[in-house]
């Protein structure tokens, strides 16, 4: 072999295995560069997931900000209608129901006729469930006032009862409420009518 | 002339306003009622929310209601069962003549009376007979007021439109 021959083979192995170390480098590159755009694929992602469950938040914010201010003026519209100094509440209860089935209650106040609702089998059933019906409210003047609750409906034997209570409200400063109970008295057989004021 | 044309800007005004009234209701909830039943049980028009309920006030001594009936009848007959609900309301003083008239046309719809006139004074009933037409949220959206034939058709489109919303 002569000296220009393992010359010319000694360049081509050098050829070759610089070659090979260059692919060997860029392959690295290749998968950093896919690695960096995946990861920034990811980062992306990432940021609008975040962005929505922020936008979610934010909605659901705003919801529960209009409940509340709805609840708040509703309020407000029972105070202005209402207010607390003048304010007086009655309501209905009614236990057992055993001597009597209600079939509708008239309020009178000073004489007036304020209130007068018919009961359908739904609300009866309400009642007996423990509910508590708020049939009337009204503003009164401080002093002495006369109610006269009549209820009408079934007595004992499903005869036609119509019962009455009167009670002297005497309204002070702030709001009264007053609850008509509806009682079975059972050593008499006959319903009671019990008017109780809610301190 | 000045009087007359008073009097006709003021009659014109009347109308108007009347008219008024009763459109005024459709689109606005239906004003909620209870009123004893001829079956003796008190009925309360919200809780008839989710059903198609058509109100129709009526009175024994109103002719076009008496054809107009036994049509509603056949229509309550038929859709009752997918959700439509119908309540007649009878003005009548004595509700006695009223029963009278139920049993004698044999309507199968609760017919609810309404002598002191509280709920027709609501709905603002001046004309006879009024049918009034509240979609499945409790909202008023169609009143028609008097009965001539061939209204029942109208009801029929009405209804079916309301009960495939």
């Amino acid at each position: 072999m002569t000296f220009r021959t393992i010359l010319s083979f000694l360049l081509v192995l050098m050829l070759v295995f610089g070659a090979v170390s260059i692919a060997q480098e860029a392959a690295p590159m290749d998968a950093e560069a896919a690695a960096a755009d995946a990861n920034m694929l990811a980062t992306v992602a990432g940021e609008s997931r975040d962005q929505f469950r922020s936008l979610d938040g934010e909605v659901q914010d705003l919801k529960k900000e209009v409940l509340d201010l709805n609840r708040d003026l509703f309020l407000l519209e029972e105070e202005l209608l209402f207010p607390a100094n003048s304010q007086v509440a009655f309501f209905i209860s009614m236990d057992v129901g055993e001597y009597f089935a209600l079939d509708s209650v008239s309020l009178k106040i000073d004489g007036k006729e304020v209130a007068n609702y018919l009961y359908t089998d739904r609300e009866i059933d309400a009642l007996l469930q423990g509910g508590v019906h708020r049939v009337h409210m009204a503003n009164l003047k401080t002093g002495d006032h006369e109610l006269i609750a009549i209820f009408t409906g079934k007595g004992p034997h499903t005869r036609e009862y119509r019962r009455g209570a009167t009670v002297t409200i005497n309204k002070g400063i702030g709001a009264k409420y007053l609850e008509l109970e509806i009682t079975d008295r059972v050593k008499k057989q006959q319903p009671e009518f019990v008017i109780k004021e809610w301190e | 002339m000045k009087i007359r044309k008073l009097l006709a800007g003021l009659a014109l005004t009347v109308l108007a306003t009347s008219s008024l009234a009763a459109s005024d209701l459709a689109g606005q909830p239906a004003p909620d009622f209870a009123l004893k039943s001829s079956t003796g049980e008190n009925l309360r028009l919200s809780e008839y929310r989710g059903d198609v309920v058509m109100i129709n006030f009526w009175a024994t001594w109103c002719g076009p209601c008496r054809q107009e009936m036994p049509l509603l009848d056949q229509l309550y007959s038929r859709y009752q069962r997918v959700g439509f609900s119908l309540l007649g309301v009878n003005i009548d003083d004595d509700s006695g003549r009223a029963m009278d008239m139920i049993r004698e046309l044999g309507v199968s719809f609760p017919v609810l009376f309404d002598s002191r006139k509280v709920v027709s004074k609501l709905y603002d009933v001046d004309a006879m007979p009024v049918t009034v037409l509240v979609d499945r949220e409790g909202n008023v959206r169609h009143i028609h007021k008097g009965y001539k034939p061939g209204y029942e058709e109208m009801y029929l489109d009405q209804i079916r439109s309301l009960l495939r919303e």
